[in-house]
């Protein structure tokens, strides 16, 4: 058939299987034939196409087959890899469910932590509440530790260092009986005073009242002479609530005035031997003079409360004169003293008041 | 002894002209994991795996034997390149459309291969199609004939024609009616 005949020549021609004048022939042919030059041109193409099929399908037999071959040199390994189902599930939603995990988690904590700070300033509230009630405790407990420290005589009213304590002390009459705080003298082996004037004795305990924290001591000192005349007197009423008092004393080496109110007509713990005064104070102070507006020794300083803010204590005047009443009958051969009648301080401005007075306040120092 | 062999792409590229079976298997062999993990990384199955990179290797493969290939980069970025153009590809033919996929490497732009090569997918698959609408035995002759180049004599004797031109003039027959199927399917955009 001639269809069929001219598809073997052309084949021959594409293949290059023509002699050279069959060839020239056929091509001239095709140049003079349209139909045909399509023809072969599509037969080109479809055996090309056709070429290419071909050995694209071998080459992706031969690829499974390196595939197949591939895995079964992996099989043993693949055995205990083949993934489970929820595996493969897991690696395809890895990320979304990790993305969820935390969104979740920052949710819940964030809810918590806001809910957390909501609340924080009602337990705040709460909290201060109770640590109000603790410090009370706190508070009685240290008053009980400052009692304690009051009546064993080891308070912090003495000096720091170990074996040298200092106080204050006043003359109570001209002739050597000097009133300090039975604390600061407690232990002594030897008690020296001496005033802002430079004037220095030798003391002597001569009465102590462990009680009201107070202790007598008389200049014991051939070359003493006297203190002259006392420029203040004692007070024997309980002064008012609200009275201007001041003090002066030896905190340091030099004197130092204070002054401030009488906050209270009971002392520590509602102790009734004392006021309570609202001067600040610091160790050393004790056994200083308290004094009224008028020049008349209400009190004398004992102590202060540790952690409270203006409450120092001073035993009321009333039981000094007591104890000093009380003295020679528990003393043997001794004389009652005599204490001062006359003010000279009513009436003087504050100033001449202490110039007046500075010369019978003692530094009170212990040595053991 | 073998893997030494290969040891270079140059090798590799040598063996793979040369037709060497064992440079093709050693490169297959050598880039699966990579492009496997590729695509398991980027929600992919072993079995598109699989796929993505037989795809990519043909490419690779057909490029060579063109010898159209002017290696500017390792065989390695080149598949992978190729891979992840792949892949993209059929991820969003697939409706997900990833923004982002997980480099594990650089890659190439190749702008010019893949359109290539989805053209020579294309005719692949039309010519697949067309084979099998012919039917037997005219496909097998055309196959056992243009592809296994079996001379005409086995031809005739396989399929039981009486002689030669019988054989030859079924082959025509065969090859007319596949013309006019993959034609009616495949314009070239040429």
């Amino acid at each position: 058939m001639f269809n069929y005949g001219i598809y073997g020549q052309i084949e021959r021609y594409l293949s290059g299987g023509m002699a050279a004048e069959e060839k020239a022939a056929f091509e001239a042919l095709i140049n003079t034939d349209l139909r045909l030059a399509e023809k072969v041109r599509e037969h080109e193409q479809l055996l090309k196409a056709m070429h290419q099929y071909g050995q694209r399908k071998s080459l992706k037999q031969q690829l499974n087959r390196i595939h197949a071959e591939m895995e079964a040199e992996a099989e043993p390994i693949k055995v205990t890899a083949t993934p489970a189902p929820w595996q493969v599930f897991w690696k395809r939603h890895a990320q979304t469910v990790a993305v969820a995990a935390s969104v979740s988690l920052l949710s819940v904590f964030g809810t918590l932590w806001s809910v957390q700070q909501l609340k924080a300033p009602v337990r705040q509230q709460t909290a201060r509440y109770i640590e109000l009630r603790r410090e009370m405790e706190k508070i009685k407990q240290e008053q009980r530790a400052i009692i304690k420290g009051i009546s064993n005589a080891e308070a912090a009213a003495v000096a720091p260092r170990p074996a040298r304590f200092s106080g204050t002390g006043f003359a109570v009459s001209a002739d050597g009986y000097i009133v300090t705080s039975s604390h600061v003298t407690e232990g002594a082996d030897s008690v020296l005073i001496e005033n802002k004037a430079g004037l220095k004795y030798k003391v002597k305990e001569v009465y102590r009242s462990q009680e009201h924290d107070l202790s007598i001591l008389k200049v014991d000192d051939p070359s003493f002479g006297g203190f002259g005349k006392l420029p203040y007197t004692f007070k024997t009423n309980p002064s008012d609530l609200g009275e201007r008092v001041y003090t002066l004393g030896y905190p340091r080496e030099d004197i130092v005035f204070g002054e401030g109110s009488l906050s209270s007509a009971s002392g520590f713990e509602g102790d009734t031997t004392s006021y309570q005064i609202s001067i600040p104070l610091n160790p050393g102070n004790s056994g200083g003079p308290l004094l009224d507006d008028k020049g008349n020794i209400i009190g004398v300083i004992s102590g202060k409360q540790a952690g409270q803010e203006g409450a120092a204590f001073a035993v009321k005047s009333a039981y000094l004169l007591q104890m000093i009443t009380d003295m020679p009958a528990a003393t043997a051969n001794m004389l009652p003293l005599t204490l001062p009648k006359s003010n000279a301080l009513a009436g003087n401005s504050r100033t001449q008041q202490l110039k007046k007075m500075k010369d019978y306040v003692f530094v009170v120092k212990v040595y053991n | 002894m073998k893997k030494s062999l290969y040891e270079t792409d140059e090798a590799i590229v040598d063996g793979i002209r040369n037709d060497d079976n064992r440079a093709l298997a050693h490169l297959y062999k050598l880039y699966f994991p990579m492009i496997s993990h590729f695509i398991l990384n980027n929600n992919g199955t072993e079995d598109e795996a699989k796929d993505i990179y037989q795809e990519g290797v043909i490419v690779f493969y057909e490029k060579i034997r063109d010898n159209s290939l002017e290696l500017t980069c390792q065989i390695k970025t080149y598949l992978y390149s190729v891979c992840r153009r792949l892949w993209l590809k059929k991820l969003a033919e697939k409706g997900r459309y990833m923004v982002k996929v997980e480099d594990s490497d650089n890659f190439l732009g190749l702008e010019e291969d893949i359109p290539r090569h989805e053209e020579n997918e294309r005719q692949f698959n039309v010519m697949a199609d067309a084979l099998s609408q012919l039917g037997e035995p005219c496909r097998s002759l055309l196959e056992d004939y243009y592809f296994r180049t079996q001379n005409m004599q086995d031809i005739t004797e396989k399929f039981g024609y009486t002689n030669t031109d019988t054989a030859k003039n079924q082959k025509y027959k065969c090859l007319q009616r596949l013309k006019k199927i993959f034609f009616a399917a495949y314009k070239p955009e040429v």
